[in-house]
């Protein structure tokens, strides 16, 4: 297992080299960043030769690449040309916001989904079953925007319980970790119900039930256990998106996370921010991913000894 | 008088459509002795599994009724509360099924899906119930039992696999047995050690085995007395003699007559022309009517199971008399 975690973690190099690379040439293909800095005035020639020599863009693309590759490799990501403050120190700041958004956000998805989808495919049919379709049509549908200024205006504005926006402890994190759960979980039902009804009708679940154990015990179990699988993949792809891709719901609470700091740098077309922004994001996500196989091989033991079915 | 483990008096199970009640069952009774082997032989979709299942209160949910009476040693499970079934289930009656494969959860060790049988109906440790999975899993004839246990399923053979399933279902010590197409999953020389070991532990534990199967083989080897099902109903029962010997039903003839014979050289194998007819429309009179060769107008009246002066029962006008008829 440990030879395998190693391993995975070796590929990280390579998966961070690529997405270094990608992010290096396209940013650039954005425009200058010189000329956003001057803004509307109309500097001198000399002041913008100046400038672009001082960040460095004066010298070749290519050897550009080596100079922010060199740099990489000593984990120094630059300066921000906006702040003129250390990437790594404005990343940090922000990772941990982001992450607890995503965790937030994953967490009251599976709060409502894992209990929803279950019984809709226990009670197939039944209210609860319609019940749980509405709703995740309704997650499906609903924009996350719109949400989430549906949530601020009931529990922030008129009732007062929470507050409009920003972070500032587990209180303001409840609105934003709604508005991103619930639409999430509309999707989430969906998964949980079809592969609880797929799981139901094999025949272990006949096995469990006859010999006699309580129904509920059946069901979470014996059947949820195994339901668990697609659930798992899905979860980890969402959680990966929720780390990088809340931008509009970080906006609607000026949630101080990654997405929104690389939108706003790409737009001022800071590089290094963003470079050090979507490397950390890919960082994130091979974790994530290497997290959901961890928990394959503990949730399915036939990955865990290394033996298919025969 | 034998005493009956198990009864079954007028089962009828089946589903709604279009307002109409449909059955899939029609009126089943049946006598387990004690300590014996009853098989029910059919073609798929005879009802046969259905049957067993409702025995141990495990109708699918696309059965919407079942009426008739079942006694488990004299008691009416079937009046019963679900948590009383669920008592029984398991502990007086146990069942293992046609997929060894299947049956057992993948991501459980086999030792802890035995604990869980045994600790659902016993007050014992853990650490007992460990001992006693071990003992079963030796009983059952596993090699290193105490590994088995803490082996995941996948890690078994189909023939380990079902005696797994045997093991577990055994482990409470059950009364009754249904052992639903045990061997059907299973290579021939399995099949064989898989009958085998039911009959060795049925005469250790005294247990009564219901066989559900389509396979005559089966029955011939393990069986005492047999019942043919066709479309829901009982057709034919008899002891396995005399159904191998004087099959008196046109369907059990046909069935006999489609297994390949050792000792004449055949061309071909001889079938059963045409189909089960679905449940939905279902003759007015005998089942069989479309597919038998004796067929006469009175079959087109329903004709109730006559007993014969050999001791069988069948479900045909032929043996209204209860006379056998020459050359059968």
């Amino acid at each position: 297992m440990l030879s395998y975690i190693l391993r995975r973690l070796s590929h990280t190099v390579l998966v961070i080299m690529a997405v270094s690379l990608i992010i290096f040439f396209s940013i650039r293909l954005t425009g200058d960043p010189v000329s956003i800095m001057f803004g509307a005035g109309e500097p001198s020639q000399q002041a913008v030769e100046e400038l672009t020599a001082k960040l460095g863009l004066d010298k070749p693309v290519w050897e550009q690449y080596i100079i922010f590759m060199k740099d990489l490799f000593m984990l120094d990501f630059g300066t921000s040309y906006r702040s003129n403050s250390p990437v790594l120190d404005m990343l940090i700041e922000r990772a941990w916001p982001t992450i607890a958004l995503a965790l937030g956000g994953m967490t009251v998805a599976l709060l409502i989904a894992v209990p929803i989808g279950i019984l809709s495919a226990v009670y197939k049919g039944k209210s609860i079953d319609i019940f749980g379709r509405i709703f995740s049509l309704l997650g499906i549908s609903f924009p996350n925007f719109w949400l989430a200024f549906m949530l601020i205006l009931i529990f922030a504005v008129q009732l007062k319980w929470l507050p409009v926006s920003g972070f500032d402890g587990l209180s303001s994190l409840i609105l934003p970790s709604i508005a991103l759960g619930l639409i999430l979980s509309g999707i989430l039902v969906r998964l949980i119900r079809s592969s609880m009804l797929e799981v139901l009708k094999m025949q272990y679940v006949t096995t469990a039930r006859s010999k006699g154990i309580r129904e509920w015990l059946v069901i979470v179990r014996h059947a949820f256990r195994n339901a668990l699988l697609p659930t798992v993949t899905f979860v980890g792809l969402q959680f990966g998106g929720l780390l990088g891709g809340a931008v509009i719901v970080e906006q609607v609470f000026s949630w101080p996370g990654i997405g929104r700091l690389i939108v706003d740098s790409i737009n001022q077309r800071d590089y290094p921010v963003v470079q050090g922004g979507i490397i950390l994001l890919a960082l994130l996500m091979i974790m994530v991913n290497l997290m959901v196989d961890l928990c394959y091989s503990l949730i399915n033991p036939k990955i865990r000894t290394g033996r298919g079915d025969n | 008088m034998a005493v009956n483990i198990l009864e079954v008096k007028d089962l009828k199970i089946g589903f709604e459509q279009d307002k109409k009640d449909i059955a899939i069952v029609n009126g089943v009774s049946l006598q387990l002795e004690k300590g014996k082997t009853l098989g029910i032989v059919g073609e798929s979709g005879c009802g046969k599994s259905m049957t067993s299942l409702s025995l141990m209160g495990l109708l699918p949910s696309g059965v919407d009724w079942q009426n008739g009476d079942i006694y488990i040693d004299q008691m009416q499970i079937n009046k019963k509360s679900k948590k009383e079934w669920r008592n029984v289930r398991g502990k007086k009656i146990a069942m293992i099924f046609q997929e060894p494969m299947s049956s057992l959860n993948p991501v459980y060790k086999v030792g802890s899906q035995i604990v869980e049988m045994i600790l659902s109906h016993e007050h014992i440790s853990k650490k007992e119930a460990l001992q006693r999975a071990v003992d079963m899993l030796q009983l059952v004839g596993i090699p290193r039992p105490e590994r088995v246990v803490n082996e995941y399923p996948h890690q078994l053979s189909g023939g380990m696999r079902q005696r797994v399933m045997i093991a577990m279902a055994l482990a409470c010590g059950p009364e009754i047995l249904i052992a639903d197409e045990p061997t059907t999953a299973l290579d021939v020389t399995i099949q064989a050690q898989i009958l085998e070991l039911m009959k060795d532990l049925q005469e250790k534990l005294q247990m009564s085995i219901i066989i559900i199967t389509h396979d005559l083989g089966v029955v011939a080897e393990i069986c005492e007395r047999v019942v043919v099902m066709y479309a829901g109903e009982i057709v034919e029962e008899a002891t396995v003699l005399d159904l191998f010997n004087h099959p008196l039903h046109p369907y059990t003839q046909g069935l006999l007559n489609s297994l390949p014979d050792i000792e004449t050289e055949q061309e071909y194998l001889p079938s059963i022309e045409g189909v089960v007819p679905a449940p939905a429309d279902m003759p007015a009179g005998c089942r069989f009517f479309d597919r038998c060769e004796y067929a006469t107008g009175k079959c087109k009246n329903k004709p109730n199971l006559f007993t014969t002066n050999i001791g069988s029962t069948v479900r045909c006008w032929l043996y209204e008399s209860g006379e056998l008829i020459g050359g059968m």
